[in-house]
Formats: C-alpha cells, sequence, structure tokens
C-alpha cells in the first residue's frame, strides 16, 4: 500500500512489479501493485479467493498484459517483450500450475521433457534421459515415464510438473496453489518438495496460496494481497506475531474484521 | 500416441477399394479406347449440338456411343466419331442420321441399315449422312412462310411438320 | 442513458436504443472478422515458417486425413448413387439420362466430392480441434506451454493448420474415385447400363480441371476446416460449458463459410 510496507530489500531485485494495475470489465483487480522478490529468496503471496493472485502471476509471466504499470525481472522490464526476448526470458523460468496443466496427449516424460525437445532443441534419447532423471529428482522412478497424465493420481501430476518446471534449470520458480486438492499429507509431501528443490538451484521462488500450512513450509517471507494490493509484508515467521488486522483475520479464519467474507 | 485399430483398418479398407476401382477404370477405358468395339467416321453438315457421350442406335436400340466431335476446318463439316459394339455389323451403305426424340431432347444418332453385301469395316466412313434440322427454323417457315421462300426439301418438310406436329 | 418517464419521449427512446443495438452488432461483427483474420495470419504464418514440429504435423494428418477415410467413403458413395438415380429419373423427361455417367461424374468431382468431405470434416475434424485445444486452455495447457518457451502457434495452430490444407484434397480424391463408383454401381446394376460403357463415358468426358478445380476448393475448405477449429477453441471461456459451446460455434461457423467460399471459388472458376 504504501512504500513502508511494500519496500524491497536491499540489493537489486530477481522481480519487481512497480504500480501495476489491471480491471476485468467494470471490476479493478489489481490496484497499484507494488511488489519486490530479492535473488534466491521464497515469496509467498496469500489473500483471499479474487484477490487478483493469478493475475498478479499471470501478468509477472508476461500471460497478461497489465493496464499501467511494470513488471521487471532482472531489471528487464518484461511486459513488452519481442516474441524472441519472451521465448528466452521463460527458459529461465519455471511454473507449476495450479492442476499440473500436463499436456494429456503426451507421456510423462514427453511432458517433463517438453522445453527440451521443442524450445532448446535436444535430442529426444537425451532429452528422455534428462527427463527421467528430474523425475528422480521428485521420487518418481522411471517406470511412470511411459505414462500418459490422465493414468496418474493428482499429487503424482504435481511432481510430474513440479519435475516439468525445474528440468531446464531455472533461476526463478513460480507455483499457483500448489497444494490446491491434494490431501494434508500429500500436501505436505509436495511443500517438502518444493523446499527442497528451491534450496539445492538456489533460485528465487514465488508462490501463490491460500493454505496457511503450504505458506509457512515454504516461505522466506510472506506478503498478503487485498482488494489489489499489498496489504502487509514480512518475514513468515511474524506471520502469527503481527498485529495486522488483515493478516490476524486471515490467520484466524475469523469472519469478524476488515476482510469480508466472498462467498 | 494411442492407436485406433479399428478405424486404421477400415481407413485403409476404404483406400484400398478406391485405389481397385480406379486401377480397374482405368484399364477399362483403356481397353475401351482400343478393343472391344471399333469406331466409324461419319461428316455431318449440322450435328445440332451433339455431344460426346450421346447414344448411336440401331432400330431404336443402342448400339454404340459418340466419342468426339470436331470440325475438319478444311471442308467445315463436323466430323463424328462414332464407338459402335463389337458384335454390331451394318453394311457399309448404311445412313447415319443425327436427330432427337422430344423437341428439348438430347441428341443422338440413329442408324438405318443400307442393302450393300460388304459390312462397314473398323475406322471406315458412313458415307451417308444426314445432319441435324433446325426444328426451330422449320416451324418458322411453316407458320409463316415467306412468298418468295424456295419449297423446303421434301424430306425436311415432311420431318418439321411431324415435330411441329408432336410438338403441340 | 436515462429512460423518460413520460409517454412523449419514450418512442424515440426505443428507436435510438434499436439503432444501438444496430451499431453493437455491427461493431461486434466487425471486431470479430478482424479478430479471425489477426488469428489466421498468425496461424498461417507459423504453419510456412521455421521452426516446424514434423511429429505434430503427421500426427494430425493421421487424425484429420486418415482416420476421416471411413466416413468420407461412405457419404461420397451414398452420394454418387442417389445423384446417379435422380440423374437417370429426372433426366428421362428430356432424354438426358443418357449422360447420366457425365452428369455425376461433373457433380461429384466439381462440387459434391469436395463440398461433402469438407463438411464432414467441419462435423469431425472442427469440433474435435476446438474441443482438444479449448480443453488446454481450460486446464491452462497453452499457458504452460508459453512458459516452456514453445509459441503454441507453432507447436498446436500451425500443423493443424497445415494438415488439414493438405489432407482435404486428398479426402477429396478418394471421394471423387468413390462417389463415381457409387453412381456406377447403381448405372449396372439398377438401371443395366454396361459396367465398361459407363467407365468409356465418364473418362472420356471428363477433364483434368474438373478434378483439380475441386481440389483446389478442398484446399481452401481445409484451411477454413482447421482456422474455425482452432480459433474457437483457443478463446474457448468458461470450463466445460465454454468447450462446449466453441465446439459448436466452430462447426456452425465452418459449415457455412465452406458452403459461401463454395459459391464464390465457382463463381471464380465458371468466369476463368
Amino acid at each position: 500500500m504504501n512504500e513502508g510496507v511494500t519496500g524491497s530489500a536491499e540489493g537489486p531485485a530477481k522481480l519487481e512489479w512497480r504500480g501495476v494495475y489491471k480491471r476485468f470489465a467494470r471490476a479493478p483487480v489489481l490496484a497499484g501493485l507494488d511488489l519486490a522478490v530479492a535473488p534466491g529468496r521464497s515469496l509467498v503471496l496469500i489473500g483471499g479467493s479474487g484477490q487478483g493472485k493469478s493475475v498478479t502471476l499471470k501478468i509477472a509471466l508476461g500471460l497478461m498484459q497489465p493496464d499501467a504499470g511494470q513488471v521487471l525481472l532482472d531489471g528487464v522490464e518484461v511486459t513488452a517483450l519481442s516474441e524472441g526476448a519472451r521465448r528466452r526470458m521463460f527458459s529461465g523460468i519455471g511454473m507449476l500450475f495450479q492442476g499440473a496443466a500436463l499436456f494429456d496427449s503426451l507421456t510423462i516424460w514427453e511432458n517433463v521433457a517438453f522445453r527440451l525437445i521443442h524450445a532448446d532443441g535436444v535430442a529426444r534419447g537425451e532429452a528422455r534421459e534428462r527427463a527421467v532423471a528430474a523425475l528422480q529428482l521428485v521420487r518418481l522412478g522411471p517406470d511412470v515415464a511411459q505414462l500418459y497424465p490422465g493414468e496418474m493420481s493428482g499429487g503424482m501430476q504435481k511432481r510430474v510438473g513440479l519435475a516439468r518446471a525445474i528440468v531446464g534449470q531455472p533461476d526463478i520458480l513460480f507455483f499457483d496453489e500448489p497444494t490446491t486438492g491434494l490431501d494434508p499429507i500429500t500436501a505436505a509431501a509436495i511443500n517438502e518438495l518444493i523446499v527442497d528443490k528451491v534450496r539445492s538451484l538456489g533460485c528465487t521462488a514465488v508462490s501463490i496460496t491460500h493454505d496457511l500450512a503450504s505458506a509457512r513450509t515454504i516461505a522466506d517471507e510472506v506478503a498478503m494481497l487485498h482488494q489489489g494490493s499489498i496489504v502487509w509484508r514480512g518475514p513468515v515467521g511474524e506471520l502469527d506475531t503481527t498485529d495486522n488486522p488483515y493478516v490476524r483475520q486471515f490467520v484466524s479464519g475469523s469472519s469478524q474484521g476488515p476482510i469480508d467474507a466472498n462467498v | 500416441m494411442r492407436t485406433h485399430w479399428g478405424e486404421t483398418a477400415m481407413g485403409f479398407l476404404v483406400l484400398a477399394l478406391a485405389a481397385l476401382f480406379l486401377v480397374w477404370s482405368l484399364s477399362v477405358a483403356q481397353a475401351g479406347r482400343l478393343g472391344d468395339g471399333y469406331s466409324v467416321t461419319a461428316k455431318f453438315g449440322d450435328v445440332g449440338g451433339l455431344e460426346p457421350g450421346a447414344k448411336v442406335s440401331l432400330a431404336g436400340v443402342k448400339v454404340g456411343s459418340v466419342s468426339s466431335v470436331r470440325v475438319d476446318p478444311k471442308t467445315f463439316l463436323a466430323v463424328v466419331k462414332l464407338s459402335l459394339d463389337g458384335d454390331v455389323h451394318v453394311p457399309s451403305d448404311s445412313t447415319a442420321k443425327v436427330t432427337s426424340d422430344g423437341l428439348l431432347g438430347g441428341a443422338h444418332i440413329a442408324l438405318t441399315p443400307g442393302g450393300a453385301e460388304d459390312d462397314l469395316q473398323p475406322n471406315g466412313e458412313l458415307a451417308n449422312t444426314q445432319g441435324a434440322v433446325d426444328l426451330f427454323g422449320l416451324i418458322g417457315q411453316v407458320i409463316r412462310p415467306h412468298p418468295t421462300d424456295p419449297v423446303p426439301a421434301a424430306s425436311a418438310a415432311s420431318s418439321g411438320a411431324g415435330a411441329a406436329a408432336s410438338g403441340n | 442513458m436515462a429512460i423518460d418517464s413520460d409517454g412523449a419521449g419514450s418512442a424515440p427512446a426505443a428507436a435510438l436504443r434499436w439503432v444501438a443495438l444496430i451499431g453493437r452488432t455491427t461493431l461486434g461483427m466487425a471486431t470479430e472478422v478482424g479478430a479471425i483474420t489477426h488469428f489466421a495470419s498468425r496461424g498461417l504464418y507459423a504453419a510456412v515458417t521455421p521452426r516446424w514440429f514434423p511429429r505434430q504435423i503427421l500426427r494430425q494428418l493421421a487424425a484429420i486425413g486418415f482416420l476421416s477415410l471411413p466416413v468420407v467413403g461412405l457419404t461420397a458413395w451414398f452420394t454418387g448413387a442417389a445423384l446417379a438415380l435422380n440423374i437417370y429419373s429426372g433426366g428421362d423427361r428430356l432424354n438426358a439420362e443418357q449422360f447420366m455417367p457425365q452428369v455425376v461424374a461433373l457433380g461429384i468431382t466439381r462440387e459434391l466430392g469436395p463440398v461433402l468431405a469438407a463438411l464432414m470434416l467441419a462435423g469431425r475434424v472442427s469440433a474435435a480441434i476446438a474441443s482438444e485445444i479449448g480443453a488446454m486452455r481450460a486446464t491452462e495447457q497453452i499457458d504452460a506451454m508459453v512458459t516452456l518457451s514453445t509459441d503454441p502457434f507453432r507447436y498446436l495452430i500451425g500443423p493443424r493448420l497445415l494438415a488439414a490444407i493438405i489432407a482435404l484434397p486428398l479426402l477429396t480424391l478418394v471421394a471423387d474415385i468413390i462417389g463415381i463408383a457409387g453412381g456406377w454401381q447403381v448405372g449396372i446394376h439398377l438401371l443395366g447400363i454396361s459396367p465398361a460403357t459407363y467407365i468409356i463415358n465418364t473418362t472420356t468426358f471428363l477433364s483434368a480441371w474438373d478434378v483439380e478445380s475441386g481440389l483446389v476448393k478442398a484446399a481452401v475448405f481445409g484451411f477454413i476446416v482447421g482456422l474455425m477449429g482452432c480459433y474457437h477453441g483457443m478463446n474457448a471461456t468458461g470450463g466445460a460449458r465454454g468447450v462446449g459451446r466453441a465446439t459448436t460455434q466452430a462447426v456452425v461457423s465452418a459449415a457455412i463459410l465452406i458452403l459461401a467460399a463454395d459459391y464464390l471459388l465457382t463463381t471464380l472458376f465458371t468466369r476463368l
């Protein structure tokens, strides 16, 4: 909302939103969003449904154009890139979609190796080996490589989605509701995998979620989005100690407070 | 990619049937041009819209078809090539006549056998021909005869009158 | 716009609403045409410039072309047979029944072969493409493809357009042969025409252009079939219901555009 709460960490930001506005039909979704992530940090964006979390992510990925404002990745404006420059930009990005978004006409290994085969021009044999190695990293055996996404459970699809996101050695990872639709045990396993991979790759991570357990596990820092702007930002440890009324209401799950239940 | 064996087999079946029919057709078309029947020519002053494919009849029975119609640039006659069935042999002095069954009917060729002893040979010519009759011209003459017009030829007049009568 | 409370102002207000409605509809249609044109040029550009995805093109050729053979073959057979019967019984009235083989051949190669094959593909292929791409859109697979540095126009749209443009003329050629075979079968079995005579009449009469003009039409129809499937699929919104709507729109608009294009192309060809 103001520089005080959204101010970036010291040093140049890995990814930064500057005064981003976006409206659909009549309703404003983002109203001057300012947010920055430092390299190697894991930021989790929390907030209720319909508060613009997904839009924030899509604008950062260039899948959606903001009405006003800028998004800077490594200091480069990404909203108005040429086709080729955007493709190069995406070579450093990994994204895990909410429903995993696996290509259901391709086998698991072809899904994981999609970037390698279709963008990087890696030969199919080598791509397959690298895909199986990436599957190993998300604790899936080589026996699943030949299956189709439709033959797998939701949790396994998420793992494959994660393997697909990390196979190109990205330096920034995005997670859209990584635990939605999963049972608590599977969700915990996915969270643990995410933390593990982000640490071992040493990359920056931006996640959106309304699952607090997930946020507590994977975040270094938490930002809360409400009505199109950031109302609170702080280290994950302060999530339970802050006196910010929005955060307190969100954490306690109360219907009393500044946030109206969005029914 | 998951394979649909049933559909694949059906696809091959359709292709095979089409290929079979095509090959057979081409062989028949080739043979039709060379053997089986034989072709003869006939020259007409006017074929009156006769088209390739039109039938050739003898005593009202189809015995062949017209395979080509062109104009001889020297004599300005229409040269019609007829393809006759191999088992039909007509005398060499037979007559070919361009005719049509009704006022708007398609033109075709009617053969009238002659009395000669020898048969018409393949690639021979039907010397006796009778071209198409300009029906509308004749009707016009019957309805409003011009005083100075010469009297039309007897055969043409009779056929013209017959056509006019049947057209009424 | 304020609504007048007195009776005097209501008639002009109603008229104004009508004008506004007509204006909005016209603008909406112009926008749609513009959007489709832009989409088509992007798709065509992706189809004819590298980089290509040969696997995708082959896969689509199999799905669009080969697997459509049974339905196109059956349609062509029955149409050729019915056409032959109609011409024989109708042509009887002016002694034109002798030209039945030629009329069947002409009707099939110039008009019915390409149009019927295209309409079958509009039902089979436009719908399949629209629902597949629509579902990919709804489950964020298209977005995922972008984040994997792959242009959906190159990977999804281009191969489908290319496959449809190549497959439909080939299918039309098969439809031509089978349609003539349908007419031939009626001619020899029901009407007693000699098999060889029928074929000779057909082959001596048909010119190369009769077949070629049908194939040119088919290529244009193929483009329409692919384009409508892709366009409506990519623009599907609103989950399963949106995908259903996109599928219907793809089929209907492809069919209408095919028939309109057929009239335009026939006009063009008969003037040549």
